[in-house]
């Protein structure tokens, strides 16, 4: 049975729970609402929650649980034997899912039948050709223990999923049951609703830290697992990347870091002063109906996803640079994709965003120091430069380095437009490659997970959210403590 | 009650600073100052009383056109200081606003050493002709501001790290180191406890000496205690204009005699 | 002052008229409309950009929404139809017939140009196989005149749209230059010409070696489908999120971490979320790969803060008195909150949440590592579960796989994507602001 149909089922008992809560509480109190302690609803609320709520945890435990479950029995029965030299279990594992996903798509659509999808012997009759006419993709030849451990695989999913939906649904009677008993008009349904409700809204605010400590286990255990089979001291120390998925690859962090920095470098001398010098003109000098056009317009530069600002440099700003620094113009350039190209997008991208913060900042500072510094014969570009941006600093240096962190992070503009060469170089018009750009090449693409080559960019992603982490929780540390200094 | 405690009252007729004719404020459609003559006299102090909203404050902006930077205020009439319409096309307000300096309701030092703080004015006017020049107005002003003492010993230290009487003299001695030559102040006191306002008050009636002040205040007795002449506004209307003993005493107009007695405000 | 002491001093400045700009005034003066002019010239940048981008964009997309058709009304007869079947070289034999007909039809027109089947086959693809699969299927099309309409080679469409140009041309066994006279011939004659491409609106992404046949509707299903799992998880989930921090969240440890979290959650890069998205609900969970349902899990994760922010934002607005008002009849203090607070703040927790779908549909990054690449979307989903579990891609990612192919035709089919892309964002945002604009309220 679907897991839809479950969730389903469960919800219409919910609702059947609520008709029945809601009637058996206005019984209690002979027909007349004002003998209840609580509104009706509370009481068919109360009957719906207990009926829900369980059920589907209880449901969503299972399913992450049962394919670890399975997992292990699976992978017992696999021979030591059936697992080929440079392969692994996890590999011999995956193929086994996707044998028994090819049987059961092939059942459904009626190639084979179920009793041969249970019974079928590969040493007897060919299952891969079989499933392949049906139109299931499955890699290699398989072998008769990968075909045990699928069918096994299945037959136990299948199990699982049958005596989960009776056990969830199970749960969901006793839940009516259970509030069903204690609805009569003297229970304090609205109290424990209301209860409920508060579990139920601390459960979503908790989720923000879920993710956090999702994000950091999934890196963490990953890279741990990347240092095992490579050593940290290269990954840090080598200034080589070259990864080959044939093994003796190269895996020094250090080209990538430095190609981050140039391209997010070259980023911020386009975007800080032109964010900052629009933000001051917008808030010291520009009139109502200025104000009103530019800054929305700048703030479109904002809404555009990175995925077009990667086409614009790739196909706009690279061959424009390239007509005027290539070959045929000042020869620095051999190739469109270069740290200017990527430098140049990103920057336009962060034009909104650093401007939008400064101008927040430079209006946090207070009327009276403006009056104070005109009062004195100040003009306006005095006043600016020698009390508002002197008072604003703080919040400026926090504004740029949120802008650095989201351009350490940003990862389209320099997959398309940066290149995909790790150099150490100091030449801007020459390609260099990425923290972010790499984990794109190493994740996407078939390769192992269980290799370095893969895992590596594990260690890339806990390098990268370290880094922004860091910049990060500092910038937002000087905004606020500067948004204090005036408030 | 309204006897002054100068008893020696600088009455003697004083050059005309300031003369404003037929001033008319407008706030976007509102009508705040009406038709208003006054004459601003040379070092004496001038203080402009009334209850809040009358228009004394708006009054004061025009005089170094510090209504300027508020975009729907519209000034009219004529406002000449020495003879020389401030509001003629001519007029720089920047320069004008270097001749007439201004001390706010709150202190608003900047953020920036009480040393910078001083030597911002002079800096930007370019006054001094070197470091030692600049280290010599900076302790003039901050002794005329009468802050010197309390604070020789930490020119390096925030100016907004003073107590607030500190900061509103350093505020003033401020506005004296450009050498303005009115000094027009908008509530100076209002921010401020008894003692720091008895000793701020102090430091105006010494600055008459040199300069011509224009004092902004909501407590009538402080308008007594440290002003020559008086000027009551009321609902944007100049209704009375003399000298201050005369107003506190023997007002003509029913009105300001109601405010000074107490029956309205 | 003729006594001068130390506190009155010769005065420093010169008594000057304010008629007069003294020249340290006019230095400054000068110093101030440069500083200003560096501000115009500043927001001047940051429109050229913006117009630029949006030149290039529209330019360069444009062309993707029209195809080059060939335009032939062709008959063929019953015993033209047996003669062919009966000879070895089938296609070539239908081929023959359609050239001759071509031909006629051109003499008829009275334009001039010599051709042969291979530059037809360039113009128009193997044609031979074309009509001989056509009337295979339909025999009772024969004798009859039936109207064909072929697309015409990516080059050729290349051609009419300036991608491909005269001078440039190499020959090559893809097109020569004489075939551009054909071209140019049939052009005139009104059989190629170029029509609105339903192809790229509703089409699914075709092979590395069919840009012309490349269509972006498959991956519009994709967002979709991944829009309604961020909808359906991230508005629940980040309303009740925000009620509890506004509302009811005591000032404590576990408070002050939740909300640290939330801001800097905020500002961890997207591809960041693409792993955890990988690690957690792909190799983890063991959920499908590609599905639009793991795709929207993750958007969801990440669009969340910026959602519980504007919410709190929007709950916050509601003044304090209509909580008391409604403390103050007696009301719990979750029945103020859910029966007052929140159906005042809806608008602009609307607005916030359609902002933030706006900011997932156009993210990228994460989608790639959970293998929602372009190219998985070979065709649209069967059925309404099937869109949320079948591999499919989404408008970004399919835009990112055509700019990353090596044939620069797909180039235009990336820059057209963009422009739908785009048109869904704008709406987006038009939405929101109509709602702000409606319903917005001063307190």
């Amino acid at each position: 049975m679907p897991v839809i149909w479950l969730i389903v089922i469960v919800l219409a008992l919910a609702v059947a729970g609520f008709i029945l809560g809601r009637t058996r509480a206005m019984q209690s109190a002979g027909g007349d609402r004002r003998h209840l302690h609580s509104l009706p609803t509370y009481y068919g609320s109360n009957v719906a929650l207990k009926a829900a709520v369980p059920a589907i945890l209880l449901m969503v435990v299972w399913l992450v649980a049962q394919p670890f479950y399975v997992n292990s029995v699976v992978s017992g029965m696999i021979p030591d034997s059936a697992v080929a030299d440079g392969s692994s279990r996890g590999l011999v594992l995956a193929e086994v899912r996707r044998a028994a996903d090819g049987l059961d798509n092939a059942v459904a659509l009626g190639a084979i039948s179920e009793e041969f999808a249970r019974n079928a012997r590969a040493d007897f009759t060919d299952v891969t050709t079989r499933l392949k006419e049906a139109g299931q993709i499955v890699t290699t030849q398989i072998t008769q223990p990968v075909l045990r451990a699928a069918q096994k695989y299945r037959v136990m999913n299948a199990t699982g999923n049958m005596i989960m939906s009776g056990v969830v649904i199970l749960i969901a009677l006793l839940g009516i049951f259970w509030g069903l008993r204690e609805t009569n008009k003297d229970f304090r349904a609205r109290n424990v609703v209301e209860k409920s409700v508060l579990a139920l809204l601390i459960a979503a605010a908790s989720i923000a830290v879920l993710t956090t400590v999702g994000i950091v286990l999934s890196l963490i255990f990953n890279t741990i697992e990347f240092f095992r089979l490579y050593p940290a001291s290269e990954f840090f120390g080598s200034l080589t990347w070259s990864p080959s998925f044939g093994g003796g690859s190269e895996l020094g962090v250090l080209p990538l870091l430095w190609g981050t920095f140039y391209i997010s470098l070259v980023a911020l001398i386009v975007a800080v002063p032109i964010g900052l010098f629009a933000a001051v003109y917008l808030s010291e000098y520009a009139s109502k109906p200025v104000r009103s056009f530019a800054k929305p317009m700048l703030e479109v530069l904002a809404g555009i996803p990175t995925i077009v600002y990667g086409l614009f440099a790739l196909l706009t700003i690279g061959p424009m640079l390239l007509s005027a620094f290539g070959p045929d113009g000042t020869g620095w350039m051999s190739g469109q994709r270069a740290v200017v190209t990527a430098g140049l997008a990103m920057g336009i991208m962060l034009i909104p965003f650093v401007s939008s913060l400064s101008d927040d900042i430079i209006n946090a500072v207070p009327q009276a120091m403006r009056d104070g510094s005109y009062g004195l014969g100040a003009t306006k570009s005095e006043t600016i430069k020698q009390v508002i941006l002197p008072a604003a600093l703080p919040g400026i240096v926090g504004a740029v380095l949120l802008a650095t962190s989201r351009a350490i992070g940003e990862t389209m503009i320099v997959v398309l437009g940066a290149g995909a060469a790790a150099r150490l170089s100091l030449n801007p018009f020459e390609a260099m490659t990425t923290v972010t750009a790499k984990i794109v090449s190493q994740l996407t693409g078939d390769s192992d997970f269980a290799s370095p080559e893969a895992l590596v960019a594990f260690a890339l992603g806990m390098t990268l959210f370290i880094m922004t982490l860091g910049l990060n929780v500092f910038a937002l540390y000087i905004v606020r403590k500067y948004r204090e200094q005036y408030d | 009650m309204y006897d002054a405690p100068h008893t020696e009252r600088d009455v003697d007729q004083q050059d005309i600073k300031i003369s404003a004719r037929k001033v008319q404020v407008y706030y976007g459609t509102t009508h705040a100052i009406k038709d208003v003559d006054c004459d601003i006299e040379d070092k004496t102090v001038t203080a402009f009383i009334g209850p809040s909203g009358c228009g004394k404050s708006t009054f004061l902006r025009c005089l170094n056109r510090m209504n300027d930077t508020i975009d729907v205020c519209r000034v009219e009439g004529d406002i000449s200081i020495d003879g020389e319409d401030i509001y003629d096309k001519r007029v720089d307000p920047v320069q004008l606003r270097a001749k007439v300096g201004m001390v706010f309701q709150k202190p608003n030092p900047f953020p920036k050493s009480i040393y910078d703080n001083i030597a911002y004015g002079p800096r930007i006017h370019g006054l001094a002709k070197n470091k030692a020049d600049l280290d010599e107005i900076v302790e003039k002003s901050l002794r005329r501001g009468a802050i010197w003492d309390e604070v020789k010993d930490r020119l390096d230290a925030p100016g907004t790290g003073l107590s607030g009487g500190q900061q509103q003299r350093l505020c003033i001695a401020r506005a004296v180191a450009t050498e303005p030559e009115v000094l027009l102040m908008d509530e100076p006191c209002s921010a401020l406890d008894p003692i720091a306002t008895s000793q701020v008050e102090e430091l105006i009636d010494e600055l008459r000496q040199d300069y011509s002040v224009v004092i902004v205040t909501h407590s009538m007795q402080q308008a007594a205690r440290v002003s020559q002449k008086t000027a009551f506004f009321h609902l944007g209307n100049l209704v009375e204009f003399g000298d201050t003993g005369k107003i506190f005493t023997n007002p003509v107009d029913s009105r300001t005699e109601s405010y000074i007695t107490g029956r309205i405000g | 002052m003729t006594d001068a002491s130390m506190d009155t001093p010769q005065p420093r400045r010169a008594k000057t008229s304010l008629m007069t700009e003294d020249a340290r005034t006019k230095k400054r003066n000068a110093s101030e409309k440069r500083f200003q002019a560096y501000g115009i010239a500043a927001i001047a940048t940051g429109l050229f950009f913006l117009v630029v981008l949006a030149f290039s964009i529209v330019r360069s997309g444009l062309p993707a929404f029209t195809t080059t058709v060939v335009d032939v009304n062709f008959t063929l007869t019953q015993a033209q139809f047996d003669e062919a079947e009966g000879q070895l070289f089938k296609t070539k034999a239908y081929s023959g017939y359609f050239i001759t007909a071509l031909q006629q039809k051109l003499e008829a027109e009275n334009v001039q140009v010599a051709f042969d089947e291979a530059a037809i086959e360039r113009i128009m693809g193997k044609i031979g196989g074309t009509l001989r699969e056509y009337y295979t299927a339909n025999p009772d099309q024969l004798d009859e005149e039936v109207a064909f309409k072929l697309n015409a080679a990516s080059r050729v469409d290349g051609y009419f749209k300036g991608r491909v140009q005269r001078e440039t041309l190499q020959d090559s066994r893809f097109l020569t230059l004489a075939d551009l006279d054909l071209v140019d011939a049939l052009a005139e004659a009104g059989i190629v010409h170029t029509t609105f491409n339903w192809g790229f609106i509703t089409g699914a992404d075709s092979g590395v070696d069919n840009p012309g046949g490349a269509g972006i509707g498959a991956s519009v299903v994709g967002s979709f489908f991944m829009m309604l799992v961020v909808l359906f998880l991230s508005l629940p989930i980040g309303v009740a999120a925000s009620i509890y921090l506004e509302e009811f969240a005591p000032q404590n440890r576990w408070t002050d971490i939740i909300e640290v979290n939330i801001s800097n959650l905020a500002a961890v890069p997207s591809i960041v979320f693409g792993i955890l998205g990988l690690a957690v609900f792909i190799q983890f969970m063991h959920l499908p790969q590609s599905a639009p349902l793991v795709g929207g899990l993750v958007l969801t994760l990440m669009t969340l803060p910026t959602i519980i922010i504007s919410t709190r934002a929007s709950l916050k607005a509601v003044p304090p008195s209509i909580r008391d008002a409604a403390l103050g009849v007696g009301a719990s203090k979750m029945q103020s909150v859910f029966h007052h607070v929140l159906p005042l703040a809806m608008p602009g927790i609307l607005t916030g949440t359609i902002i933030g779908l706006a900011q997932a549909l156009g993210e990228t990054a994460p989608l790639l590592l959970i293998g929602m690449v372009g190219f998985v979307a070979r065709g649209y989903p069967d059925g309404l579960i099937g869109g949320f579990t079948d591999p499919n891609s989404a408008m970004p990612a399919q835009i990112y796989t055509w700019a990353a192919r090596a044939d620069q035709a797909f180039y235009e089919k990336a820059w057209g994507g963009i422009i739908i892309l785009l048109i869904f964002l704008l709406t987006m945002n038009i939405i929101a602001i109509i709602l702000r604009r409606r319903f917005e309220r001063r307190w």
